[in-house]
């Protein structure tokens, strides 16, 4: 698929923003860890990890840009909050809680680790390609907090009651990752985003309750209406403002200039 | 960044050492050997070191804050993944430089409280604020260039472990330096906006590059431990001068001003006007400068500073957070009862 049909641009993009702007907000978020984290050791990992978020969204954001025209800056700093497309559970802070910020990145890596292998097989080569080498990359994240859900989870008696604490509060916005993005259709349909979100779900609950087993630790999901309109159609925490008022403090005083 | 660990070596001279092991470790410094943590050692030249690699561990910890908190404010992705990956080599820093210290017999866990409880120090530059973008821009160029310059010299020293760890963070540090340049040369070729932010930021940031060398030297600097035994192997002053050779010059270039300046309680400019010493000395091939206001200097390196009370209260905020994970980690078990 050489050139990409009319009809499907803007759902493609769509699509690439929802991945791009939940990979930035993640990484940002666990940014704020940086030099802050409960180990130096993994202070560094944790940092290593924020970065490769950062680093896959700039990537997507390329790509969204080769699209519609836009700069990879101008999609990270310059739209308005319900221009979004990022779900909820990377806008909301984790209140310097290791726990919550474990858990968060447990949720998310997960859902991206499918997501990008969805993409990976995508019938748009730009896409795939891409993928690939992010793949790659996700999966060592699954690995690294898979090991801290198990360590805190089957930790001391303080760590359990922590994790158990955090899964409650994030998990209902959990499954707001899967929300369904308009016209997504479209895209499954031309081989741009095979496979199907239901089956993608089901993948999800499996490989994380898989982990929450070795963890002792337990959740339940609820799946919202399709009715309910989250951050996937622009529809924000009231989080989202503030951190985008914050991330873009600096670029806003001269949007035009180079920094 | 950070790093310098200008700090006294107090020899105990009630120890008494063995002469002739003293004469022979001597021997092996003056002959540019290095020595190994398994070695005998001096109990003074132990202590010193130690001293001076936590000294240097906790300034890159603390150093990792003030730029931190301008990750989440860091104007384009390219800025934004830069300096996450620089704080982060601060801190990749501050764990190697705790492991040197380990080595040399004091737990992580105690310098970590020793250090969030006041009894030991970190470099006093960081009780310096970074209001502003400008700030982040010259902490890597003034100050990264001030520690790569200082740290070299540490590199030709004379306890193994020390002087490896300085070789690899130097690397680093270089990389730090061109961020930092390419991000003044950015604001300097920018709008007059950017301009005026870089020139603000470099007028608080001159008067900390200058002390970040330490205090002028005592006249027998070259035969105090810290020389003699090749803990340091150049004078603060000399670096100062250095600094200001490489410096004032490229400054100019860039079109910044060289000024001296007036400071409130928060660190931040009241008044400023040109440094008029400023000069090339056409006989000593050295430039002019007027020294930093030394009494400010003891001042913040005695808790007095504009961020002191700051920089701690977040780091022992990060201690006490990590606390269960520590907990976790290190005593935890699979003796929990099965999940419901």
């Amino acid at each position: 698929m050489p050139d990409l049909p009319e009809h499907l641009r803007k759902p493609l993009v769509n699509l690439l923003l929802a991945a791009a702007d939940d990979k930035l907000f993640l990484g940002h978020r666990n940014s704020e860890w940086t030099g802050l984290g409960p180990i130096l050791e993994e202070d560094i990992a944790f940092s290593s990890l924020a970065q490769d978020d950062m680093a896959h969204a700039a990537a997507l954001y390329e790509l969204a840009g080769s699209i519609d025209g836009r700069s990879a800056d101008e999609l990270a700093f310059g739209r308005t909050p319900e221009q979004y497309r990022c779900a909820a559970i990377v806008e909301v802070p984790d209140e310097f809680d290791w726990a919550t910020a474990i858990v968060r990145r447990f949720f998310c890596n997960h859902f991206d680790l499918l997501r990008l292998t969805r993409f990976s097989q995508s019938a748009w080569k730009p896409l795939s390609d891409l993928a690939r080498r992010l793949v790659a990359e996700q999966q060592v994240h699954v690995r690294h907090v898979d090991d801290w859900m198990v360590r805190l989870g089957a930790g001391t008696p303080e760590s359990h009651r922590r994790m158990q604490k955090a899964i409650d509060a994030i998990s209902p916005l959990a499954t707001e990752l899967f929300e369904p993005l308009d016209e997504l259709k479209s895209l499954v349909d031309a081989g741009l985003y095979p496979g199907s979100d239901f089956a993608m779900y089901d993948q999800w609950r499996e490989a994380v309750a898989h982990v929450l087993g070795q963890s002792h630790l337990t959740v339940h999901f609820e799946i919202g209406s399709p009715e309910d309109r989250g951050g996937r159609r622009g529809v924000h925490t009231q989080y989202l403002g503030p951190m985008l008022d914050e991330m873009c403090e600096v670029y806003r005083l001269e949007p035009k200039a180079a920094w | 960044m950070s790093g310098s660990a200008n700090i006294g070596v107090h020899v105990d001279h009630e120890t008494q050492e063995d002469p002739q092991l003293l004469a022979e470790f001597q021997a092996k410094i003056d002959a540019g050997q290095l020595i190994e943590v398994d070695d005998w050692m001096p109990a003074a030249y132990r202590k010193g070191m130690l001293m001076m690699a936590e000294h240097h561990a906790n300034s890159e910890i603390i150093g990792a804050l003030p730029e931190g908190e301008w990750i989440t404010r860091a104007p384009s992705l390219k800025r934004k993944l830069a300096l996450t990956a620089k704080v982060q080599d601060e801190v990749g820093h501050g764990q190697m430089l705790y492991r040197v210290s380990q080595d040399l017999g004091k737990s992580r866990d105690a310098m970590l409280r020793d250090l969030i409880t006041g009894k030991t120090k970190y470099h006093n530059c960081f009780n310096y604020p970074a209001p502003t973008w400008g700030d982040i821009a010259m902490i890597q160029w003034l100050i990264d260039g001030a520690a790569i310059m200082n740290q070299k010299t540490l590199a030709d020293g004379g306890y193994g472990p020390y002087v490896r760890t300085m070789r690899r963070i130097n690397m680093e540090e270089a990389f730090h330096f061109k961020s930092g340049e390419d991000m003044v040369l950015t604001l300097m070729s920018g709008t007059p906006r950017q301009k005026k932010i870089a020139q603000d930021a470099f007028d608080r940031w001159w008067g900390p590059s200058l002390m970040f060398f330490g205090p002028p030297d005592k006249p027998n600097a070259r035969q105090l431990p810290p020389m003699r035994w090749r803990m340091k192997t150049v004078t603060n002053d000399e670096l100062r001068q250095r600094f200001v050779d490489r410096f004032v010059p490229a400054a100019i270039d860039l079109g910044l001003k060289i000024n001296v300046v007036e400071k409130d309680e928060n660190g931040l400019v009241t008044a400023s006007r040109p440094d008029d010493k400023v000069a090339f000395n056409k006989q000593t091939g050295h430039w002019e400068f007027t020294q930093p206001d030394w009494d400010e200097f003891f001042r913040v390196i005695r808790g007095n500073g504009p961020c002191n009370a700051k920089r701690l209260a977040l780091r022992r905020l990060s201690y006490e957070q990590g606390h269960w994970v520590r907990q976790a980690i290190l005593n935890g078990s699979t003796s929990l009862p099965p999940a419901a």
